[in-house]
């Protein structure tokens, strides 16, 4: 009986971890700060409140006027940190997900979104390079080990709440995730 | 007695298997293209051209002050850099969009000492074909890419170490 537990768990031990899609919530103890993270194996997208003050000052600090500033830092952003900790490679393009609140569909803004918004003279070079690298990448190829952080902005006014759903390629196969209920931060949630 | 060693054993090599994370090495660049050529200045005003540095590892690492995975790879690296440096092997931190006074207050809490290059167009970035911050390149003596990573990496393990010096002569 022993015997066939052992073999059994010599046979488990050389596979795989299984797949199964996770979704966890909860708050960093220190700041109060929300997260949601969804996770599959291996692979993982994690979203953290930032507070409105948090990103208009970070902006402030690279050269956007205050309008500009205040536009981003209103516009539902968290810092997003999405790692292939698995063994296949992942694809993504932020442009397949979408934000559903309150029976729409919408997209994110993204890189190029934020670039077009903005005449020429409006903005400087050197603020705009800053959001364009400060920001989660459109598409991006994540080979096992590999991760960004980055800031992902949704649309949605402060304190909405939103579901995320997440297009990604593991390994070459289309996985679709939903993480549900997703708060905009807005300053008043300061701990 | 002998069955409960070896269930015992089974035990800790399930552990080891599924504690284990794969990845987090370098990736092979398919097919090693010829690395963009750069000339960028480092923060004492001299010029560096990557295609002097012919006939040596060179590790290019794309960052910024205010990208976290970033800041959190710099001590390795500049640990990696203090055993690699004898070894005909070169690191560049090529930073994007900031200027030198901005990098220079950045080395107050990361004492770095290998050359630390300004992007601040950020022409030599979109080149490269980087999509996200931090990203390091190794590129081999021949000047072609060899390695990539995205994201932060322990650069001074064992193991990132000894596959950037294989690609020696």
């Amino acid at each position: 009986m022993l015997d066939k537990f052992c073999r059994w768990l010599a046979i488990c031990s050389m596979m795989p971890p299984l797949a199964f899609a996770e979704v966890q919530t909860g708050s960093d103890p220190e700041t109060g700060l929300r997260f949601w993270q969804w996770s599959e194996d291996g692979v993982s997208v994690r979203l953290v409140q930032r507070l409105p003050d948090q990103t208009r000052g970070f902006f402030l600090a690279r050269g956007f006027r205050a309008a500009e500033a205040d536009r981003i830092a209103r516009a539902c952003v968290f810092q997003t940190i999405f790692r292939n900790d698995g063994a296949r490679p992942v694809d993504f393009d932020l442009r397949d997900w979408r934000v559903l609140h309150q029976g729409q569909s919408s997209r994110l803004r993204v890189r190029e979104d934020w670039d077009a918004l903005w005449p020429e003279d409006a903005v400087s070079k050197a603020a705009r390079i800053a959001l364009r690298w400060s920001l989660l990448p459109t598409r991006q190829h994540f080979e096992p080990g590999d991760y960004n952080w980055g800031m992902s902005a949704y649309g949605l006014a402060p304190g909405s709440r939103f579901d995320l759903r997440l297009v990604l390629h593991i390994g070459g196969q289309p996985v679709e995730a939903l993480l549900p209920g997703i708060e905009c931060p807005r300053d008043g949630d300061k701990p | 007695m002998k069955t409960i060693f070896r269930l015992f054993g089974l035990l800790l090599l399930t552990g080891l298997v599924l504690a284990q994370q794969p990845g987090r090495g370098l990736t092979p660049v398919e097919g090693r293209p010829e690395a963009p050529d750069f000339t960028l200045l480092d923060l004492d005003g001299e010029t560096h051209r990557l295609a002097d540095y012919r006939g040596k590892v060179v590790i290019v690492n794309f960052w910024a002050t205010w990208c976290p995975p970033c800041r959190a790879e710099m001590p390795s690296m500049q640990r990696a850099w203090e055993k690699l440096r004898e070894q005909g092997v070169v690191m560049l931190g090529v930073d994007v969009g900031e200027d030198e006074e901005t990098v220079f207050q950045f080395l107050a809490d990361y004492p770095v000492e290998f050359p630390l290059l300004l992007d601040q167009d950020s022409r030599v970035i979109e080149r490269w074909g980087v999509r996200g911050l931090p990203t390091t390149f190794v590129v081999d003596p021949e000047g072609r890419l060899a390695y990539r990573a995205v994201g932060g990496r322990k650069w001074d393990s064992p193991r990132l170490l000894e596959a950037v010096l294989a690609l020696r002569h």
